[in-house]
């Protein structure tokens, strides 16, 4: 693959991370393809949730945690930079987590959250089809649309979860950073976020994090292999999961560890 | 003797435990015998049986014991005119030989003269009666003890015995564990009604003297009228009319606790905030416990903080920009009302802010929303609930205070809303109603239930209304 500077959305170089003394993720250098969907796999405690989490400056109110490296945002702006600030930048680096998460107000109001927040909406109207927009693209629209007001933690485990994604993608990020958005659901939710995570990939790029390898072989384009804090292998999904050059991937794909 | 007897029934359950638990142990392992329950259900069981036989009848003595010594003493072989006695006559008796029983029988050479004199004054008859008391005393002693530790051993080893394969302890131990709990809870349900009955009779009896609509609607409080006219010639109607108005009360309550709520809600409300959203964790080791420890400062220290210092600040400052302040103001209770209602409101909500999961505010936060966008679109209405929980313990807290009004406000019912007016409360008007000689056949002591009753009305109304609120809010968000 050539090599080019607006190819890749992040680019990140000799990424460390300390918990104190502790170090969490170390010498770690790698870049994401723009949309491309990227899995981040490797055994618990490995580190990939917290570098998921440096991508979008989430570490930053953990008081021990202390990030160094380089970031990149698009090749140019430095996410840790003083050129952006995190509110705008979590603007462009939209993230899932692992458990849905919906506030406790209206399915509506849960979308609209953030596109009030920044002022993406000048009248109501516009904030209507954003919500109504976010929610199609997120594939929740036709279940939810005659109870708009009702109460999103009243929804399925699997609907809020979409809800979540929609959340996210209301404010028009470049990027989706999700961390295990299908651990907590069921085998029938979790086909649906995949399917909508391969339709997103159209438009946005994606980098999850997932414990389950078939589910990394199943959505991603690529996949980088962590293990003890150490970015082990880094490369196309089919080539890291049928001949990857290290033996430790192999020994964690054929399930001999992990 | 009780304590004793007590610790040892401690000890016996204890023992009882394991004497049970270790039989059906011992029928699993050794006898080889299936047993319906776990072997714990089998200890409860056999303390279950040994205790409650003999705690219910200690108590029926404990209950009937008056009853028990009448019996005993009160003979009419003794007192041939008994029957004819009234009430408070036999009481004086009982009295009388309650204290003889204790000397009568000491020999001569222990007895001060006074309980010598009081010896010979009594007759032959109320001797003998004294020394039945004395030994009825004895005897009840013996049963206590015996209750008390004999029975619950011979009840437990029954029990014990009766352990077997085909005995079911559990559904046994655990229907009786229901009942205690029932019990437990219905004890403090009829309390409360207990002690709103008391209020309500003699709130009736209050409004046989005076109308309730006087009483309620009237704006003249001086209670004082009822007292000047001699209770047995009867009250004067007119009199009584404007004597116990309830109205300046009522303003005077709402004054002083809404000025304590203005001070109290944005200072509690935003301490909160500070201490669960932006104080290191440090900080708020140090700062939530020194706020708390205002509501730990006894409310007469307020009292006269409030009458001392605060009263006077606020009449010379009243007076340099040319208003007219009492010495004694309402606003100087409320504000140190209001001091000392802010750890009710602060710490409270810093609970119910500090319980709001962090998955909401990682939400917020990676929408690219700022801490005080988070604070003020998801966390504060998430905690609402239990902010506006927090609020109202705050104001029945505000109302129901005492002492501060009682040295900072005044005695006098004030039909006012001006805070730089002097005023008075409800509950400082049930203090001076019953402070001094008090007799309650007067309306000027009757009025305090009539007050209370109100009081208590009032933060039941403003329960029910604040759960309300409260519904509401959930229905909407949860």
């Amino acid at each position: 693959m050539v090599e080019q500077v607006n190819s890749f959305a992040i680019k990140t170089k000799n990424v460390s991370v300390h918990y104190g003394n502790k170090m969490a993720i170390d010498d770690v250098t790698i870049n994401f393809t723009k949309n491309d969907v990227t899995s981040l796999i490797g055994p618990s405690g490995c580190g990939k949730s917290t570098f998921l989490r440096c991508l979008n400056r989430m570490n930053d109110v953990i008081d021990s945690c202390k990030v160094q490296g380089e970031f990149l945002l698009n090749g140019v702006t430095d996410i840790y930079g003083d050129s952006i600030q995190v509110e705008t930048l979590r603007e462009k680096i939209g993230m899932v987590f692992q458990k849905p998460n919906p506030f406790p107000k209206s399915i509506f109001e849960n979308v609209a959250y953030g596109p009030k927040i920044h002022g993406l909406a000048s009248t109501q109207s516009e904030l209507n089809d954003i919500v109504m927009d976010s929610l199609n693209r997120a594939g929740l629209y036709e279940e939810v649309k005659d109870r708009m007001d009702d109460i999103a933690t009243g929804l399925s485990g699997g609907q809020q979860q979409r809800l979540c994604i929609a959340r996210a993608i209301a404010i028009r990020p470049e990027i989706i950073l999700m961390d295990e958005p299908c651990s907590a659901l069921d085998p029938i939710a979790t086909a649906r976020i995949e399917e909508l995570i391969n339709e997103l990939k159209e438009n946005y790029t994606i980098i999850i994090v997932t414990h389950s390898m078939s589910q990394a072989s199943r959505i991603s384009q690529r996949t980088a292999f962590f293990h003890l804090g150490k970015l082990i292998e880094h490369g196309d999904t089919s080539k890291i999961f049928t001949k990857p050059d290290k033996e430790q991937t192999n020994d964690y794909i054929t399930g001999r560890f992990g | 003797m009780i304590y004793f007897a007590l610790l040892i029934l401690v000890i016996i359950s204890y023992l009882f435990y394991y004497i049970g638990k270790k039989r059906a142990l011992n029928l699993k392992f050794n006898g080889n015998i299936k047993l319906s329950s776990q072997p714990d259900y089998f200890g409860y069981y056999v303390v279950l049986m040994a205790l409650i036989p003999a705690l219910l009848m200690w108590f029926g003595l404990l209950l009937f014991k008056g009853n028990f010594q009448e019996m005993f003493v009160m003979s009419p072989i003794l007192f041939p005119d008994i029957s004819t006695w009234s009430d408070g006559k036999l009481g004086l008796i009982l009295n009388k030989l309650n204290n003889l029983s204790v000397i009568v029988n000491l020999p001569l050479d222990d007895l001060t003269n006074g309980e010598k004199s009081i010896l010979n004054m009594a007759s032959e008859n109320e001797l003998t009666a004294a020394k039945n008391l004395a030994n009825f005393d004895k005897i009840y002693g013996w049963s206590n003890l015996t209750l008390f530790i004999i029975l619950p051993i011979i009840l437990g080893f029954l029990a014990t015995r009766s352990i077997s394969g085909k005995l079911n302890a559990q559904p046994i131990v655990e229907k009786i564990i229901t009942y205690i709990i029932k019990g437990s809870s219905y004890i403090a349900i009829l309390i409360t009604i207990g002690i709103f009955l008391s209020l309500v009779f003699e709130a009736i009896n209050f409004f046989r003297y005076v109308n309730p609509v006087d009483f309620f609607f009237s704006t003249g409080w001086n209670p004082n009228r009822a007292f000047v006219v001699d209770a047995s010639e009867g009250f004067d109607k007119d009199d009584l009319e404007n004597a116990f108005g309830f109205i300046p009360l009522l303003t005077g309550t709402l004054l002083i606790a809404t000025v304590a709520m203005i001070v109290a809600i944005p200072l509690g409300l935003m301490s909160a905030i500070y201490l669960a959203e932006y104080a290191s964790k440090r900080v708020r080791d140090i700062a939530k416990p020194i706020i708390e420890i205002l509501a730990g400062i006894p409310t007469v220290v307020y009292g006269f903080f409030a009458a001392l210092s605060l009263a006077p600040f606020i009449k010379d400052v009243g007076e340099s920009v040319g208003l007219p302040v009492s010495a004694e103001s309402a606003l100087a209770a409320g504000l140190a009302m209001g001091v000392m209602i802010i750890p009710f409101v602060s710490s409270l909500s810093d609970d119910v802010i500090k319980a709001v999961p962090q998955s909401l505010r990682d939400g917020s936060y990676a929408l690219g929303a700022t801490r005080s966008e988070t604070i003020k679109k998801v966390i504060l209405p998430a905690a609402l609930a239990g902010i506006m929980g927090s609020f109202l313990l705050a104001v029945s807290r505000a109302i129901g205070e005492t002492m501060i009004v009682v040295m900072a406000a005044s005695l006098r019912a004030n039909l006012t809303f001006n805070p730089l007016e002097p005023a008075t409360t409800i509950t400082t008007q049930i203090v001076t109603s019953l402070i001094g000689d008090v007799e309650f056949d007067n309306p000027k002591t009757l009025v305090a239930f009539a007050l209370g009753l109100t009081l208590f009305l009032m933060t039941l109304l403003l329960n029910i209304l604040a759960i309300t609120i409260v519904k509401k809010y959930r229905e909407k968000y949860e």
